[in-house]
């Protein structure tokens, strides 16, 4: 055992150019580290992660037979695997290894020069005294099963399905609605180029129908998700749809047959703006083409007494099954990439925009149905009041950039209000006021396709409307008053309107914590989900194998919403095509003296811990256990030990960083 | 709906040079100039400096510019801009008084009504100038015992607060009579200060009179300390927003309830009591007080849904954006400066909307509403359309007799 050797320690701080030189006195630390017990090297470098930096420790384990090493510069996030490298190129365990984070935890958050370098030395000292009690450990690697899941099928989902299953990955793709498509299938026209957003998305909608490699499963749902990396469980609801995908052949005289004449139901596709049937297809271009029956609406499904003309015009296609029961499904799959989208913003939450009290207040959703030639009024421009707006409105900033709603930009609505501008104009030659607080037009094309717009004369009212409420003059028309600051002018507007377009924010989805909870994901304070590093793992998130694309990670528009998805999907393949992760040795073990007491199996966060009936004792998988430690702390015997943060590791690391 | 604004209370100490250091003037650095608080202010059109503009003066060190303006005159302290800021900063609270008060020193002439109001609270402890000998004279008439604690000192629950127009002014001493028939009817053990009581002073402060603000403050609370009860409970919504905000660095401690919470509070004890079926159409008035900026905007429709035969309908504007009745701030005292201004009245404003909703009666819960409705609806010409009532007099007059 190395143990029995005396103990040659290397020590090194880093500069990092003047990123810890500039707060911490580097030199003085490097002299008094040389003085400490067991140190036989002890240097200041200016760049310790470069390759003369590691060369330097590699020199010097050779030179100087040293069988410990020190590393003080930046988080270890960032470089102990690059430190833990160079040492295992020198011949010693990549384990005899410390980092001490000199810099995020010291010269960025302090200014006082002594102080700082104080900091730094007690941090040293402590890393001295615990790196002699590390042990030799290995790196464990995990196999990792074929197959990703793709969570949410819009426009994230099914770029990132279609990549993987192009690389011949097997891909599950699940969608809650009944068809995939999601936001994007809603919308008119996109921006910038102002191309038809089902022109370019079915396409690929189809593709995903068409692809061997991808299993589709719509209206359905995850309820349970275990496992780890490489080797998930995920347990899938079905629900029932009452119609047989497989024989449905997508015909539609069911619905023409259906009991009800006249589509009379709320249409969901159509945000209520439009009726359909208890049987019915979400939109003409839904994939899968195939109908579903809403067991609210159904007579057949609420009552049993219906004629069931719809089962008759199936005839001997024999798809439509009112017997049809929800399905649980379990799959195991490597990776998942979550693609669960947004919400848009309830209106009625900024309640002096009339949402929800004046009929001819609309969000913009809705407003894309409207424009839309498959929409609930053909592409006609037609208001709940059955008139064509002469004047519209269109409030910025509903729901965003507001301590009051959402702090958040939500970053594509000043684009789509310039889009909706020019399709109201075109559609109805109608008076457009776009009333702003900052034009917000990023990324490529996009401040062209503004300067577009606003040539084509609209009214650029950079004010945030404070008040809509019935013009007082206008004897219950229906015509609204939209009041402002107009805030280049310095006056007071009250513009007269027909109808007024209010751009909600973007939001995360209401059962986005739910979804956070089962993956076990991190929620940024406003409730998207948390990548792991805002600048380099923005597809990443904790949990290692699950992946973030689109709008459930920040609103974004399409382009990006499609580099993400496409990154997510390179992601799993990466992990995919090695076949197998390495992982941390930091892992908990049961040691004998367990008292079977199974306290700790409750506590653990990754459901690591089982009981092992015949011993009578607590098992940890290792696969599983991510090192969190809340076992070793809460175990009532201290039974269960942990890599790398043995009890004396930690107290002469904690002695070490209180002497003086 | 918009959540009520935090309940921080004033700090004494801010004054215009240190308040950008202070974490309220950070908030106004954050500011983006978008223009809610001038599109939402019932004066925004009249005002040369509106609160985005005086934002923009003070972060450019040009606020010497405004002081010359009478802008703020026309600022009703309604607390819209300050529920509607997108950045939550507390104008109506922070900024906007401290402007009004280096305003009101420069002013060449304030106006008659304003200065004699002031005057009078000044020098009678109410802005009509009565006698503080008579401010218990409307107990007289009444009937029902209401103890006094100058005359009988004893601890009590209840310490009712009653404010200067429910003491002095005939309709104003009805909704005082009122709120005794409710509390005799509840059992509830009360008194009131009697000829100890002065205004609150709430006015004063929002007009920009930090001086006889802190006068009355003082001299209020000196009353208190003399007294034991367990709670204060006021009619005045401007009193209420006094003790809740303005008092507390001076001391104030005590639980604090309005009169129209307080009974919203008690609706399950009341609710047997009101067998009267009023065959009234009732729309509601969000006191800006009471609702924008403390956000009781259910306490009193449920109260006023509590009475048997009411039909509550809704004026456009309610809840958060009701329009101010152009009494606060010092509003009340400024009508005939408005008028000179060639400015409308909003209690005119106001009524327009109420009348509109086909309503009978105009349910209030601020006692200068009444006399603002009243006198608005009878200017109108709609006297005969609509009635005024404080929603304490609706619950009074549905009591079993």
């Amino acid at each position: 055992m190395t143990n029995k050797e005396p103990i040659r320690i290397g020590f090194y701080i880093c500069h990092c150019g003047t990123n810890i030189a500039g707060t911490v006195d580097v030199e003085t630390v490097a002299r008094y580290v040389a003085t400490l017990p067991g140190v036989a090297v002890s240097r200041d470098y200016k760049y310790m992660c470069s390759d003369p930096g590691q060369e330097l420790i590699l020199r010097d384990i050779q030179e100087h037979t040293l069988n410990r090493v020190v590393v003080a510069s930046c988080s270890p996030l960032l470089h102990e695997q690059t430190f833990r490298n160079a040492i295992q190129k020198a011949g010693l365990n990549p384990f005899y290894f410390q980092m001490v984070n000199v810099r995020e935890h010291n010269s960025w958050v302090h200014t006082d020069r002594l102080e700082a370098t104080q900091k730094a030395m007690a941090l040293a000292r402590a890393a001295v005294q615990r790196v002699p009690h590390h042990k030799p450990l290995e790196v464990k690697k995990v196999p990792v099963q074929p197959g990703v899941l793709v969570l949410g099928g819009g426009i994230a989902g099914i770029h990132a399905a279609l990549t993987l299953a192009g690389g011949g990955q097997k891909v599950y793709l699940l969608e809650r609605e009944a068809t995939i498509g999601g936001h994007m299938a809603k919308f008119d026209k996109t921006f910038p180029t102002l191309d038809c957003a089902a022109c370019i998305l079915t396409p690929k909608m189809s593709a995903v129908r068409a692809s061997s490699n991808i299993t589709l499963w719509t209206y359905s749902e995850v309820v349970k998700v275990d496992g780890y990396v490489g080797n998930y469980k995920v347990t899938v609801r079905r629900k029932p749809r009452y119609v047989i995908e497989d024989l449905c052949t997508g015909c539609r005289e069911c619905v023409d047959a259906c009991v009800y004449r006249d589509a009379k139901f709320s249409d969901e596709f159509n945000l209520g703006l439009g009726k359909r049937k208890p049987i019915y297809m979400p939109f003409p271009q839904a994939v899968p083409p195939v109908v579903v029956i809403d067991p609210q609406t159904c007579i057949e499904l609420k009552t049993g007494k219906c004629k069931k003309t719809c089962l008759e015009a199936c005839g001997d296609r024999h798809a439509i099954d009112f017997q049809q029961k929800e399905e649980i499904v379990e799959i195991t799959v490597g990776t998942i990439i979550v693609a669960t989208g947004f919400k848009i913003f309830d209106a009625r939450r900024t309640p002096y925009y009339g949402y929800g009290v004046y009929p001819n207040v609309y969000n913009a959703l809705e407003v894309e149905r409207l424009v839309n030639a498959s929409g609930p009024t053909g592409g006609e421009i037609v208001m709940r009041n059955g008139q064509v707006p002469k004047r519209v409105a269109i409030v910025h900033c509903v729901g965003s950039r507001d301590e009051n709603t959402n702090r958040w930009c939500s970053r594509v609505c000043c684009l789509y209000s310039l889009k909706l501008a020019h399709l109201i104009h075109e559609h109805t030659r109608a008076e457009i006021y776009n009333f702003y607080i900052d034009m917000r037009t990023p990324g490529k094309s996009m401040e062209e396709f503004y300067t577009r717009i606003a040539s084509e004369g609209m009214h650029l009212i950079r004010g945030k409307v404070a008040d809509v409420y019935p013009d007082p003059s206008d004897g219950a028309q229906g015509r609204l008053i939209v009041q402002a600051e107009d805030t280049l002018l310095g006056r007071i507007v009250k513009t007269p309107v027909d109808m007024v377009v209010l751009a909600v924010a973007l939001e995360p989805q209401p059962d986005a914590q739910d979804v956070r909870r089962m993956f076990n994901m991190s929620c940024g304070a406003e409730g998207f989900f948390l990548e792991r590093h805002p600048k380099l793992a923005p597809v990443n998130t904790f949990t290692d194998g699950i992946f973030l694309a689109g709008c459930c990670q920040g609103p974004k528009d399409i382009p990006d919403t499609v580099a993400q998805a496409g990154a997510a999907a390179a992601e799993a393949y990466a992990l995919s095509c090695r076949g197998h992760i390495e992982q941390e040795p930091n892992t908990a073990s049961v040691l004998d003296d367990c008292s079977g007491c199974k306290s700790c199996i409750p506590l653990c966060p990754y459901t690591a811990i089982s009981f092992d009936a015949d011993r009578k004792k607590a098992v940890i998988n290792e696969a599983l256990c991510k090192g969190c430690g809340t076992c070793v702390a809460s175990c009532p015997s201290g039974s269960i030990k942990q890599n790398l943060f043995e009890d004396e590791e930690i107290f002469s690391e904690i002695e070490g960083v209180l002497a003086c | 709906m918009v959540a009520p604004t935090e309940t921080l209370t004033c700090q004494d100490d801010l004054t215009l040079e240190n308040l950008l250091q202070t974490p309220e003037g950070q908030r106004i650095m954050s500011c983006i100039q978008c223009g809610m608080c001038a599109g939402t202010c019932p004066y925004g059109e009249h005002m040369n400096y509106p609160p985005r503009q005086i934002i923009n003066m003070l972060r450019s060190g040009l606020l010497e510019e405004v002081y010359q303006s009478d802008s703020l005159l026309n600022c009703v302290a309604c607390y819209a801009c300050l529920a509607k800021c997108p950045r939550k900063i507390r104008l109506t609270e922070v900024l906007l008084p401290l402007v009004k008060e280096q305003m009101f020193e420069k002013l060449p002439e304030v106006p008659k009504e304003l200065q004699s109001a002031l005057q009078n609270t000044l020098r009678y402890g109410n802005p009509m100038g009565l006698s503080p000998l008579k401010r218990t004279d409307w107990i007289k008439s009444l009937g029902l015992p209401v103890r006094v604690l100058q005359k009988d000192p004893k601890p009590v629950d209840v310490l009712w607060f009653v404010e200067c127009q429910t003491s002095y002014y005939p309709r104003g001493q009805e909704n005082s009579r009122a709120v005794v028939r409710l509390m005799a009817a509840l059992g509830i053990d009360f008194a009131i200060l009697g000829n100890e009581e002065r205004c609150a002073g709430e006015c004063a402060r929002l007009v920009g009179e930090a001086g006889l603000f802190d006068t009355l403050r003082e001299r209020n609370i000196g009353v208190f300390r003399k007294y034991r009860f367990n709670r204060v409970v006021t009619s005045g919504a401007h009193a209420f927003d006094a003790f809740k905000y303005l008092y507390p660095s001076f001391g104030f401690d005590y639980p604090l309830d309005h009169t129209t919470t307080f009974f919203a509070d008690h609706l399950n004890e009341l609710k047997p009591k009101l067998a009267r079926k009023l065959d009234y159409r009732v729309t509601y008035h969000d006191s800006c007080c009471l609702g924008r900026h403390n956000g009781f905007y259910e306490e009193p429709r449920a109260l006023v849904n509590a009475i048997p035969g009411v039909k509550l309908v809704e004026m456009v504007h309610n809840r958060v954006n009701a329009i101010c009745c152009g009494g606060g701030g010092g509003g009340m005292w400024l009508d005939t400066y408005y008028k000179s201004k060639g400015m409308e009245r909003l209690s005119d404003r106001r009524v327009q909307e109420a009348v509109a909703t086909g309503a009978d009666v105009l349910a209030v819960s601020c006692p200068y509403e009444i006399s603002r409705f009243e006198d608005a609806l009878k200017t109108l010409g709609y006297e005969k359309k609509m009635i005024v009532r404080d929603v304490v007099e609706l619950l009074a007059e549905s009591l079993r007799e």
